[in-house]
C-alpha cells in the first residue's frame, strides 16, 4: 500500500486579499485620527508660540506609530513595502520642507520653529530606529540598509550554500 | 470654520469611498456583500461595540442633559457597563447558534428557534424603525448642528441630503464589510476626539470650572446629587420633579434601556457576522465597559460644564483660538451621529433584504442578483432616510423615542434563545405585545395619539421618573415568567431542548460560577445605579461612620460613579474572560437544523399578491392551472376565460 500524500491546502488569494484589506483598514483607522490630532496640535503650536503643542503633535504621531507596531505584532505581520515607501517619502518630504522653511522663512519664525520641529523630526527617526532594533536586532536592522550586501540580483544567490544573501 | 468643516467631511467621504471600492474589488462572492462572508475582522467589531453604546445614549443629547442636570444625568453612563455585559452574553450565544444551526439573520434565529413567523415580522418592524425614523431623527439633529455651526451657510435640509448621499454611495459600493471597516475608524476617531477636546479646552481656556467649581445648572437642580430613589411625578409635561428628573429608578431604567441597542437587529447582525476570536471580550471589557463608560463618566461632565450654549457655541469659542479645534468639536457631535445612521440603515436594509425579499418574495435569486437587489434596497433606504430627516423631523423624533424601549422588549426572547429553555413562544409573544403597549403609552407616540383621539391621560412621558423601557420590560418579564410557568411542557419544548442541548456542548462557564456571578452582578447593579446609588450623594463627603468631613475637592457622587465604574469593569471582565463568554471558536460538531427546511418556494399568498401587481408569467400559469383561476390578473382576455373543467365532473353517476 502506497503511503498517502499529504493534502496541500492552498491559501487562496481571496482569503489573503481579504486579510490584507482588513489589516490595511486597521492601520488606516489608527493613523487617521492620529493625523487629525497631530494637525490640530501643530496648528495650535504655530499660533500659540508654545513648544508643548509641538511635543504633543509629534507625540500623537509616535503613539500612532506604536499602534501600528502593536497591530503588526498582533496580526503577525510587518510593515509592507508600500507603508515603508510612504513613510520614508513623507519623512523626507517633511525634512525637506523644514530645511526650505529655514532657508526662506523670516528669522523670527525660524528661531521659534527650528528647535521644536527639528527635534520632533529627529525623534521620529529615532523612534523608527529603536523599533527596528527591538524587532530585528542590531545586525538585521543594519542589513535592511545594507545595499552593498544586497547587490546580487540572481535568484541563486539566495540559496543557503551560496551564502543565503538577501 | 465652514470651509475647514467641508474639507474634513470631503476627506471622510473619500476615505469611505476608498474602502468601499477596495472591498468591491476584492473579487469575493456576491453573497458576501450582504454578510461579509460571516467573517468581519475582530478589531472592527471591537471598536464598534463602544461606539454603538455611545450612539444609544446619543453623545450630543447626553452632553445637553449633563449641562442641564449635572452629575445625576452623567450617572446614566454607568449603563454602558450593562451594555457591555449584555453585549458579551448575547453576542456569544448568538454567534455559537449561528454557526451551529446555519442561521443568517437575527430574525431567522429567533423565528426558527421559536417557530414563529410573528417574531420574524417583529424583527423586520424593528429593522424599519431603526433604519428610518430612529436614524432620520439622529441625522436631522446632526444636520441642525451643522447648520448652526456654519451660521446657516449649509442649511439643515442641504446637510441632510449631503450626509445621506455621502453615506449611501460607500454603502452601495462596499456592502456590509466596506461599511463596517469605515465605521470602525470613525469609532476610533470619537475615542480620540472626546478626551482630546476636553484636554484642549482645559489648557486653552483655563478658569475655575468643574470639578473644582459647581456645574452651571439651573436653580433648583441638584447638580451633584441624585434627587432620591423615586418621585411621585406625573411625567414630562405634567409636573416638574424636585431637584431633577434623574432619580435612581430613572437612572436604572434609562441604563437598562441602553441594552435595547444590543437587541436591535443591526447590532445582533454585527455579532453574528463576526469572525471567531476575542473581539467580544476586548470590545466589551476594555473598550465599552472601560474606555467608553470611563470617558462618559469622567470626561463628559468636564466638557459639558464648559458648554452652556451647546456644542455649536463651544465650537465657536475654540475656533476663535484654533480653527481646527472648533471643527473637532463639531465632528464630535456629527461623526457619532453619522456612524449610528450608517450602521442602522445599512444593517437594517441588508437584514430586511435577506429576511423579506430573499426569503419570501424571491427565494430563487442568484447571489449576483441578491447583491444587485441589496444595492437597490440600500439606495431606496437612504433616499427615504433623507426624505424623513429633511421633511418629517417631528414624526421621526416621535417614532425614534420608542425604538430603544421597543427593541428592549425582545430581551426575554433573546434570553430564552440563549439561556433559558423554558421560555416559550406564547409567553414571549404575549410579553412583547403587552410590553410594547406599555412602552408606547409612556412615550409621546401613544400619548399624542390617545390624547388627540380620545381624552387626556393622567400621566405624561416616563411617569414616576421611570423610563418607558422600564415600564415595558417590567410588564413583559411578568407576563413571560407567568406564561412560561403554565407552558413548561408545551409541544414545542422538544425543539428548544434539542437546540439547548447542542448549545450546551459549547459551554462558556460552569453553573457554580454563574450563581456567584449573577449574585454579584445584582449587588453591583443595586449600588451602582439602583436604589443604593443615593448613598453616593454624601458617602465620601460626609462619611456616616465619623463626624469628620472629608475634603475631597470633588463631589462625592463623582467618586462613587468612578468607583462603581471600576467595579463594573471587573464584572464585565469576569463575564468575558473568567466565565469565557468573550471568546468564540470554530466548532467541529455536526450542524443542526432548527425548524422546517429552507423553502425555495414563495408562500402562496405572497405569490398571488405579486401576480396581482406584476403578472410576471404572462398568465400562462393561470391558463394551465384551474386552481389559480380566482386570482385576478390585469389582462382582460384572461378575465373572461373560464377555467377548463372536465365534462361531467361533479355529477353523480347512476348505478347500473
Amino acid at each position: 500500500m502506497t503511503p498517502r500524500r499529504p493534502v496541500k491546502i492552498a491559501v487562496s488569494d481571496l482569503t489573503t486579499s481579504v486579510q490584507r484589506l482588513d489589516r490595511h483598514a486597521l492601520i488606516m483607522a489608527i493613523w487617521t485620527p492620529a493625523l487629525f490630532a497631530a494637525a490640530v496640535l501643530f496648528h495650535a503650536g504655530y499660533l500659540y508660540e508654545n513648544n508643548w503643542w509641538f511635543v504633543s503633535s509629534f507625540g500623537a504621531l509616535i503613539i500612532a506609530f506604536c499602534g501600528h507596531v502593536i497591530a503588526n505584532a498582533v496580526l503577525r505581520t510587518g510593515f509592507t513595502a508600500g507603508e515603508t515607501a510612504l513613510g520614508s517619502t513623507l519623512l523626507v518630504a517633511a525634512t525637506l520642507a523644514f530645511l526650505v522653511m529655514i532657508l526662506v522663512a523670516p528669522d523670527e519664525l525660524v528661531s521659534r520653529l527650528q528647535l521644536p520641529i527639528g527635534l520632533g523630526l529627529g525623534v521620529l527617526v529615532l523612534v523608527v530606529a529603536i523599533s527596528m532594533l527591538i524587532s530585528f536586532g542590531p545586525r538585521r536592522s543594519f542589513e535592511k540598509f545594507d545595499v552593498v550586501r544586497d547587490n546580487n540580483l540572481r535568484a541563486a544567490s539566495r540559496l543557503p550554500h551560496r551564502g543565503g544573501r538577501r | 470654520m465652514t470651509f475647514l468643516l467641508v474639507i474634513i467631511f470631503g476627506l471622510m467621504f473619500v476615505y469611505a469611498l476608498y474602502f468601499a471600492a477596495q472591498t468591491a474589488r476584492l473579487g469575493s462572492k456576491p453573497g458576501d456583500f450582504l454578510n461579509a462572508g460571516m467573517a468581519l475582522p475582530s478589531w472592527s467589531v471591537m471598536f464598534l461595540l463602544p461606539a454603538i453604546g455611545v450612539a444609544a445614549l446619543g453623545l450630543e443629547r447626553q452632553l445637553l442633559l449633563v449641562t442641564r442636570y449635572g452629575l445625576q444625568a452623567s450617572h446614566v453612563a454607568i449603563g454602558l457597563v450593562t451594555v457591555a455585559v449584555a453585549g458579551v452574553l448575547i453576542w456569544n450565544r448568538l454567534w455559537v447558534a449561528t454557526r451551529l444551526a446555519s442561521l443568517r439573520t437575527p430574525g431567522e434565529a429567533l423565528g426558527r428557534y421559536y417557530d414563529s413567523i410573528a417574531l420574524r415580522v417583529i424583527m423586520l418592524g424593528l429593522c424599519v424603525l431603526f433604519a428610518l425614523p430612529y436614524s432620520a431623527h439622529i441625522l436631522s439633529q446632526a444636520a441642525q448642528l451643522l447648520e448652526t455651526a456654519t451660521g446657516g451657510t449649509i442649511s439643515r435640509s442641504m446637510a441632510v441630503w449631503m450626509c445621506a448621499i455621502t453615506l449611501a454611495i460607500p454603502a452601495i459600493i462596499g456592502g456590509w464589510r466596506g461599511t463596517i471597516l469605515v465605521l470602525a475608524m470613525q469609532a476610533l476617531f470619537l475615542a480620540v476626539l472626546l478626551p482630546g477636546i476636553m484636554l484642549f479646552g482645559e489648557v486653552v481656556l483655563g478658569g475655575d470650572m468643574f470639578p473644582t467649581s459647581p456645574m452651571p445648572t439651573a436653580d433648583g437642580i441638584f447638580w451633584d446629587r441624585i434627587p432620591g430613589v423615586l418621585q411621585a411625578y406625573g411625567g414630562v409635561g405634567k409636573n416638574v420633579p424636585t431637584g431633577g428628573i434623574f432619580t435612581t429608578i430613572a437612572i436604572s431604567s434609562t441604563a437598562i434601556s441602553l441594552v435595547g441597542i444590543m437587541c436591535s437587529p443591526a447590532t445582533l447582525y454585527l455579532g453574528q457576522t463576526t469572525k471567531n476570536g476575542k473581539a467580544f471580550a476586548v470590545g466589551g471589557v476594555w473598550l465599552t465597559g472601560g474606555l467608553a463608560a470611563g470617558l462618559l463618566l469622567l470626561v463628559l461632565p468636564v466638557v459639558a460644564a464648559r458648554m452652556p450654549d451647546g456644542l455649536a457655541g463651544y465650537a465657536n469659542v475654540l475656533a476663535d483660538i484654533v480653527p481646527l479645534a472648533g471643527v473637532a468639536v463639531i465632528l464630535l457631535g456629527v461623526v457619532g451621529s453619522l456612524l449610528a445612521v450608517s450602521f442602522f440603515v445599512t444593517g437594517g436594509t441588508l437584514i430586511l433584504f435577506s429576511e423579506l425579499v430573499h426569503t419570501y418574495l424571491f427565494p430563487k435569486l442568484s447571489p449576483a442578483k441578491q447583491r444587485f437587489g441589496a444595492r437597490v434596497g440600500l439606495g431606496i433606504a437612504f433616499f427615504f432616510l433623507g426624505l424623513m430627516a429633511a421633511f418629517m423631523p417631528f414624526v421621526s423624533a416621535v417614532f425614534a423615542s420608542v425604538a430603544l424601549p421597543l427593541a428592549l422588549q425582545l430581551l426575554p426572547a433573546i434570553v430564552g434563545f440563549g439561556f433559558m429553555r423554558w421560555i416559550s413562544r406564547g409567553a414571549v409573544l404575549a410579553g412583547i405585545v403587552l410590553g410594547s403597549l406599555m412602552v408606547i403609552f409612556t412615550e409621546p407616540l401613544g400619548l399624542i395619539l390617545f390624547e388627540g383621539l380620545f381624552v387626556e391621560l393622567p400621566w405624561g412621558r416616563w411617569p414616576l421618573t421611570i423610563h418607558s423601557a422600564g415600564w415595558g420590560l417590567t410588564l413583559n418579564l411578568l407576563i413571560v415568567f407567568l406564561s412560561s410557568m403554565v407552558t413548561l411542557k408545551g409541544p414545542d419544548r422538544y425543539q428548544r431542548d434539542r437546540f439547548h442541548n447542542e448549545m450546551a456542548a459549547h459551554p462558556p462557564t460552569s453553573m457554580g460560577r454563574q450563581g456567584l456571578l449573577w449574585a454579584l452582578a445584582i449587588l453591583w447593579g443595586f449600588l451602582a445605579y439602583g436604589p443604593g446609588a443615593v448613598l453616593g450623594n454624601f458617602f465620601f463627603s460626609d462619611p456616616i461612620f465619623t463626624d469628620l468631613k472629608a475634603m475631597l475637592g470633588v463631589p462625592s457622587l463623582w467618586v462613587w460613579q468612578s468607583l462603581f465604574w471600576l467595579l463594573g469593569v471587573v464584572l464585565v471582565w469576569w463575564v468575558a474572560y473568567s466565565a469565557g463568554f468573550g471568546h468564540t471558536h470554530v466548532s467541529e460538531r455536526k450542524p443542526i437544523r432548527l425548524g422546517l427546511p429552507d423553502s425555495t418556494r414563495t408562500p402562496d399568498w405572497i405569490k398571488s399578491g405579486l401576480k396581482r401587481v406584476v403578472n410576471r408569467n404572462g398568465g400562462d400559469e393561470i391558463e394551465g392551472d384551474p386552481l389559480a383561476a380566482p386570482v385576478r390578473v390585469l389582462r382582460s382576455d384572461l378575465e373572461t376565460r373560464q377555467p377548463r373543467v372536465k365534462p361531467g365532473r361533479g355529477k353523480i353517476k347512476s348505478r347500473k
